[in-house]
């Protein structure tokens, strides 16, 4: 895939439109939900892959390929979509990165008590899970939201995030707690999704 | 087994392989191995491991996309990729961004581009940071590719 895309870039950077193209298909929707995750608006986030584009074929004269084509395009997405939040957002106090022994207790599991596999009696359960996922980010600081989409869509190390974000690697890690804790707290409000699902589920057997 | 144990090596929870040093890795496998708060708050991170990219995803996939490319085709324009050109009058809220970060940024890169230069700048290697101005825009070599930056007098102010 990584020696395709440096094909497309090449041809693409010579002038080839259809090149550039075949790349913007490829990488759209991963780029659009990125800044999903990030911004939240759906219009700004495409505003915001739409302009990830412009700027890398504005780029690609400089690219000289010493990273994969993608990890240029993805950090250019996230510049992008961390200051569109940040140009919109209201000053408002920062939440720590630092781990304190008050972030260990534990409010209860809500509708994460039981594991979701891939069984298909759970399609339901998933399908209503992923709108309140998204719903839950939402409620997430913005840094917040932006290493968990990092971590779990573009799957960046603890060394890549440091690099990405430019924090040192144990700011990551405790940012990715934080993260982590403030969907579960999220999610637990949307504890009475699990009835319906599980009703669904009877049904199909 | 105290609290503060357990603020160490809570954020260590969910690393992937080869993310923690050996030392930090076998101190949380023995400290999980002892320490039912942390094994629950292991399986509670497990289970919602992956939804957060699952759930995206899938809005991305539901979102018709036919126009996406043809927009951003006609923002391009008919030339060839020119790399560091300035901009031509894009998006208001790009040139607002570089406006108010570049004077920033620029001089704390550009000295950090210096303190790499001296610290790995050895034979062979080559410093994955610096800073060009070529006429109106400013391009940041980084160690992923170039990230141009918008001339700021697209909003004079
Ligand atoms: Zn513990």
């Amino acid at each position: 895939m990584e020696a395709d895309d440096l094909a497309l870039v090449e041809r693409a950077r010579a002038g080839e439109r259809d090149a550039f193209r075949a790349l913007v298909v490829r990488f759209q929707r991963k780029v659009y939900a990125v800044a999903l995750g990030i911004v939240k608006d759906p219009d700004l986030a495409w505003d915001v892959a739409q302009e990830t584009f412009v700027r890398v074929h504005r780029g690609l004269g400089d690219f000289k390929g010493d990273s994969a084509f993608s990890t240029w395009l993805f950090r250019i997405a996230t510049h992008l979509s961390i200051d569109a939040v940040r140009r919109e957002r209201s000053a408002r106090k920062e939440d720590v990165d630092e781990v304190r022994e008050s972030d260990l207790e534990d409010g209860g599991e809500g509708i994460l008590a039981t594991p979701l596999g891939t069984d298909p009696r759970q399609n339901a359960l998933r399908r209503e899970l992923g709108e309140k996922i998204e719903e839950a980010l939402a409620t997430l600081p913005e840094k917040h939201r932006t290493i968990l989409v990092l971590r779990e869509l573009e799957g960046l190390s603890y060394e890549e995030l440091a690099e990405r974000l430019g924090i040192h690697k144990g700011t990551v890690m405790s940012r990715l707690f934080h993260a982590r804790k403030k969907m579960q707290a999220a999610l637990r409000e949307y504890a009475g999704i699990r009835g319906d699902a599980d009703r669904d589920g009877e049904d199909e057997t | 087994m105290t609290k503060k144990d357990c603020v160490r090596f809570a954020p260590m929870i969910g690393a992937r392989e080869g993310e923690l040093s050996e030392v930090e890795a076998r101190a949380l496998a023995a400290h999980l191995a002892m320490c039912r708060r942390c094994q629950e708050l292991a399986a509670r991170f497990a289970r919602t491991d992956g939804l957060v990219a699952e759930a995206l995803l899938a809005r991305a996939n539901a979102r018709d996309f036919a126009p996406f490319v043809d927009q951003v085709m006609d923002r391009i324009g008919t030339g060839a990729p020119q790399g560091a050109r300035s901009g031509r009058g894009l998006l208001g809220w790009v040139g607002r961004h570089w406006k108010g970060t570049l004077s920033v940024t620029a001089p704390a890169l550009a000295a950090l581009a210096v303190f790499m230069y001296v610290h790995f700048g050895g034979p062979g290697q080559v410093a994955s940071l610096e800073i060009s101005s070529q006429g109106v825009s400013t391009v940041l070599q980084t160690s992923d590719g170039p990230v141009v930056l918008l001339p700021p007098e697209e909003h004079p102010s």
